[in-house]
């Protein structure tokens, strides 16, 4: 009976440690969605409605992701309210807040590396240059979702042949 | 006006520098950037040094220099690192920030091949102005600007510095809200350059009245005759005339039955009347009072107002 119940466990473990890789990759897909549709809202703002970017900071606090609300709305109060140097409070914020996000470290980069993008005279130069970092973070999110579905089944499989494993092992 | 805001205007990491200028804030006009020379500025009609330690000084050998690097960052602090977006008005050599305080910027112009400016690079002088709202700077005007309750075409007439939009800032909200004279009207505003109002994602940050609309960052000839057709405002107000389309425009609004409350660059009214543009507007009566101010003349600095025939109806 004990034993069993042991080999449930075990199973229900291994089982739960992959479908967590799994949710964590998911996750990282919807990160960079979330990410390349930021980029896409503050290159189409510079382009087309010329707005600053503690402005822009301000309309993205209506984006649709709570966690990233509130950093633009601090990032808002801080630039706008008290002045305070845009670039390094972006990187500031978005650092501490991707550092526990399941994303590479390549990927974090490229969004908290926004500011070094910036100091274009014309809006044009702007939004292109912020229009490749949307370009790089789209096709990260393109590889990973590919890559998706292969790696959903091969964690699935690992972590029920783990399981199977442990308990034969244990047995 | 504020300490904090004169210090806004700096980056975080130079506003200890500032603190002492800032504490100036109320008497403080002028603030001049010069790459590599000493740091001015002008309080209360005086100029001043600003020394390493941030004191303010009168010795220009005690001044800091401003360093070009220091320079670009304040630059782009005051741009809110979105250069792009004040393109334009970098184009024309100033741009105007939140508060509605004015940067008048220098350094080398780049031409098309109309001899355009195209652009300014190597922006190595920076001006800025201190924008201060007074309100009640305008009462003793206030009695003139009417005749028999209702408001006449006003026109403003100072050297740069003089206190032109100050006055026509306090002129627009006394009239809009209504005074002792004549009731509340409603006053359209274009603020070409967001000095009037100090506009701030489309919201005035000075006071211009509970009946005024302006129109921000719109060229005078065009946004005066949309805010006519949009807006049927019974005044309109535009910050320094500088030319025949202005004039025509201005000829247009008061065929519609605007009262216009206008400001031009000069010294007095006779140099203002010479200049080719304003001649027929004198012929035309467009204009039924003039007022002349200078920051030297007592009275807020009011020298003398005068009729639509030029005849004085107050002088200092």
């Amino acid at each position: 009976m004990f034993k069993a119940i042991g080999i449930i466990c075990i199973l229900i473990g291994c089982v739960g440690w992959g479908n967590r890789k799994i949710g964590q990759e998911r996750e990282r897909i919807r990160q960079l969605h979330t990410m390349r549709r930021i980029l896409e809202r503050i290159r189409a703002e510079i382009a087309y409605g010329k707005h600053t970017l503690p402005e822009i900071c301000l309309m993205l606090t209506e984006i649709n992701d709570i966690r990233y609300q509130k950093c633009f709305q601090r990032i808002y109060q801080a630039a706008s309210v008290s002045g305070s140097g845009l670039p390094a409070l972006w990187k500031a914020e978005f650092e501490a807040f991707l550092k526990d996000q399941p994303l590479q470290e390549e990927e974090r980069e490229l969004f908290v590396g926004l500011p070094d993008r910036l100091g274009f005279q014309e809006e044009t130069g702007q939004a292109e240059s912020i229009g490749r970092l949307e370009e790089l973070l789209a096709q990260k999110a393109g590889y990973a979702e590919e890559g998706c579905e292969n790696k959903t089944k091969m964690i699935r499989s690992v972590s029920i042949l783990t399981g199977l494993l442990l308990t034969i092992w244990l047995l | 006006m504020c300490e904090e805001e004169v210090l806004r205007l700096f980056p975080e990491k130079i506003r200890g520098k500032w603190k002492e200028v800032a504490g100036q804030a109320e008497k403080l006009q002028e603030i001049r950037l010069r790459a590599g020379k000493p740091l001015t500025i002008l309080v209360d009609e005086k100029e001043r040094f600003v020394d390493p330690g941030g004191r303010i000084v009168d010795r220009q050998e005690a001044a800091a220099r401003q360093e070009s690097a220091e320079l670009e960052e304040i630059l782009k602090h005051l741009c809110q690192y979105s250069i792009y977006a004040f393109a334009d008005e970098i184009r024309q050599g100033f741009l105007t920030v939140q508060g509605g305080h004015r940067i008048g910027l220098a350094g080398q112009a780049l031409l098309d091949g109309e001899n355009r400016i195209v652009n300014l690079k190597y922006i190595r002088y920076l001006n800025i102005r201190i924008a201060h709202q007074v309100k009640g700077a305008a009462d003793p005007l206030i009695p003139l600007l009417y005749e028999r309750g209702r408001v006449v075409s006003t026109l403003l007439i100072s050297p740069p510095g003089g206190g032109k939009t100050t006055m026509l800032r306090d002129i627009i909200r006394q009239i809009s809200n209504g005074t002792a004279y004549g009731r509340g009207i409603n006053v359209s505003v274009v603020d070409e350059r967001s000095e009037i109002a100090g506009s701030f994602l489309g919201i005035a940050q000075n006071d211009v009245g509970t009946r005024t609309d302006v129109l921000d960052g719109c060229p005078k000839v065009e946004g005066m005759m949309r805010l006519i057709r949009a807006m049927s405002p019974q005044a309109l107000a535009v910050d320094e005339l500088g030319g025949i389309e202005d004039m025509q425009a201005l000829r247009m609004a008061n065929g519609c039955g605007c009262r216009l409350l206008a400001t031009i660059h000069g010294s007095s009214l006779e140099e203002v009347l010479r200049k080719s543009y304003m001649r027929y507007a004198a012929e035309e009566g467009l204009f039924e009072r003039y007022i002349v101010l200078d920051r030297t003349a007592g009275a807020r600095g009011i020298e003398g107002v005068y009729d639509r025939e030029g005849k004085p109806c107050l002088r200092r």
